[in-house]
């Protein structure tokens, strides 16, 4: 009895045990025919395809990003004010550092929702002594960094194959203030942007949009275009947003790229007692060639050179932070009209990208 | 005495058979073909040994209209990939179904960027996959999600 069951025993052994070797994989796998595949239908009928957030040869989306901004030298002047007379003093470099994040939270064929935050930091190194600057702007800005520390959210919703709404939302604090010592909450500045799109194929997106935005300083409502597209048969693309930036995109491969364009930066940024009802309405065009590779793994280091032209640097009176918008009060003069010359700027930052 | 031992391994031999069956089963709910949420492509997953992988076998645009030529890996920091067809390429890799509708252990590459990530697939449904792919950890990731498709039912 025991010599046949032996046997059965070390069947039912080798049975149980087979399944733990597995066979050879390899990455690519002979031909079939894979013809059959060609008409194949959702399992499920009611399932509906949605526009991707993405298209083909689009740069890839910075995850977190750590970065180190410099402006070289140039004249700013401070314009009369009060009882002061107009000063002009050199700065010999702006500087500071840039970190930001870009998470999704919610990633779904039907909805994208990402979170991130900013924390800026601007430093004006001034060449006068500080004991010749007469103005209280060039005095706080000698004195203060200019800071903004954020939080945004964007939202993409494919509304079927092919049409899509992008909505952007942000929450700025902008002053003369130092971390932890924050501003009140009601100087924080709100942005959202809206954009109607449409991805007629995957190599184009397009959409138009409003926002309210304080990209030229002062808070503006303004119409925006969004045209992101890549050459299927070249290595040229576009990357736009406008007027938030607009670059022409030269792909050498997926893991390295160059950009030619610009960007429109600014905010509004108050100021410190005893001049806590003014704010700086901050706003500048960069003109710039940027160069960005992957460096190891998912971390990309982007080299960034090119001009900075001064759109605005003039101050408003807004008391208890209530903002307007010339848009509306259209001969509001400014209290304060300041002048900057042009310099080089140049930017590097490493990048963690995103899947 | 050794029949003692014997009869205990075979039983729990059959045990472990039983429970690696059931698993077997309901790890193999994962077999079938699949579409990104991008529909640029089919993804076939299959079971090699006791793994999960998906190979592409389907291409919306199976010629890459830049050298009019079938679509290759182009985008492969490998070198000697680079003329691998895409149609064939396994992109995901080495999943091992663990419990609760999900498969872990995986890598899932993207021939658009030429990067693998780190992947785990949980199944919603039994005709919805939620592909996440991730950089360390999970948090940094993005989802993508997959749904069955199946040979065209036929007409009446």
């Amino acid at each position: 009895m025991q010599k046949r069951i032996r046997p059965l025993l070390w069947a039912l052994l080798v049975c149980a045990a087979l399944p733990l070797f597995s066979q050879e994989d390899s990455t690519y796998t002979e031909e079939e025919d894979y013809s059959i595949y060609d008409n194949l239908d959702y399992a499920d009928e009611g399932t509906k395809r949605f526009a991707s957030a993405k298209i083909s040869g689009i740069s890839p989306a910075r995850l977190i990003s750590v970065g180190y901004d410099y402006q070289a030298g140039y004249d700013i002047t401070a314009g009369a004010f009060d009882t002061y007379a107009a000063q002009t003093a050199r700065v010999n470099s702006t500087q500071g550092v840039r970190i930001g994040a870009n998470i999704p939270v919610i990633s779904k064929n039907s909805i994208i929702v990402q979170l991130g935050g900013q924390i800026w930091d601007m430093n004006y190194d001034f060449e006068d002594d500080p004991a010749t600057l007469n103005h209280p702007l060039l005095q706080t800005l000698q004195a203060n960094n200019l800071t903004t520390v954020g939080l945004n959210s964007t939202i993409f919703k494919p509304l079927n194959e092919t049409n899509f709404i992008l909505v952007q939302v942000s929450a700025d604090m902008n002053g003369d203030f130092s971390i932890p010592e924050f501003q009140e909450v009601n100087t924080i500045k709100n942005s959202v942007a809206a954009i109607w799109g449409k991805r007629p194929s995957d190599y184009k997106q397009w959409g138009i949009g409003i926002s309210r935005t304080f990209r030229a300083g002062e808070m503006n409502y303004v119409p925006i275009l969004l045209f992101n597209w890549t050459s299927p048969t070249t290595p040229w693309g576009t990357e736009i947003l406008f007027p938030a930036r607009g670059h022409v995109r030269y792909t050498f491969n997926r893991q390295n790229m160059a950009f030619f364009g610009f960007e429109l930066e600014g905010n509004s940024y108050k100021l410190a007692a005893p001049y806590n009802d003014l704010q700086i309405r901050r706003s500048e065009l960069r003109f710039r060639f940027m160069w960005q590779r992957q460096l190891v793994g998912f971390i990309w280091v982007a080299l960034e050179a090119g001009y900075r032209i001064n759109y605005s640097f003039n101050v408003d009176r807004v008391p208890g932070g209530k903002d307007f918008s010339r848009f509306f009060v259209l001969d509001d003069p400014f209290v304060m009209e300041n002048a900057l010359t042009n310099p080089l700027y140049f930017n590097l930052s490493f990048n963690l990208v995103s899947p | 005495m050794k029949n003692v031992l014997m009869s205990f391994f075979a039983v729990a031999a059959l045990i472990f058979s039983t429970t690696a069956f059931a698993q077997n089963e309901e790890g193999d709910r994962l077999i079938g073909v699949w579409e990104p949420s991008h529909g640029k492509a089919k993804v076939k997953i299959e079971k090699i040994g006791t793994k999960y992988y998906g190979k592409i076998v389907w291409l919306k645009e199976p010629i890459d209209p830049e050298t009019n030529q079938p679509k290759v890996d182009k985008n492969n920091p490998d070198e000697k990939m680079r003329s691998t067809p895409l149609r064939g390429y396994r992109i995901l890799k080495d999943f091992e179904y663990t419990d609760k509708d999900t498969w872990t252990e995986g890598t899932i590459y993207d021939p658009e960027n030429g990067s693998t990530y780190s992947c785990t697939i949980k199944m919603t449904d039994d005709n919805t996959l939620d592909i996440r792919g991730y950089i360390g950890v999970s948090a940094l990731g993005r989802t993508d999600v997959w749904k069955r498709l199946q040979m065209p039912k036929k007409k009446k």
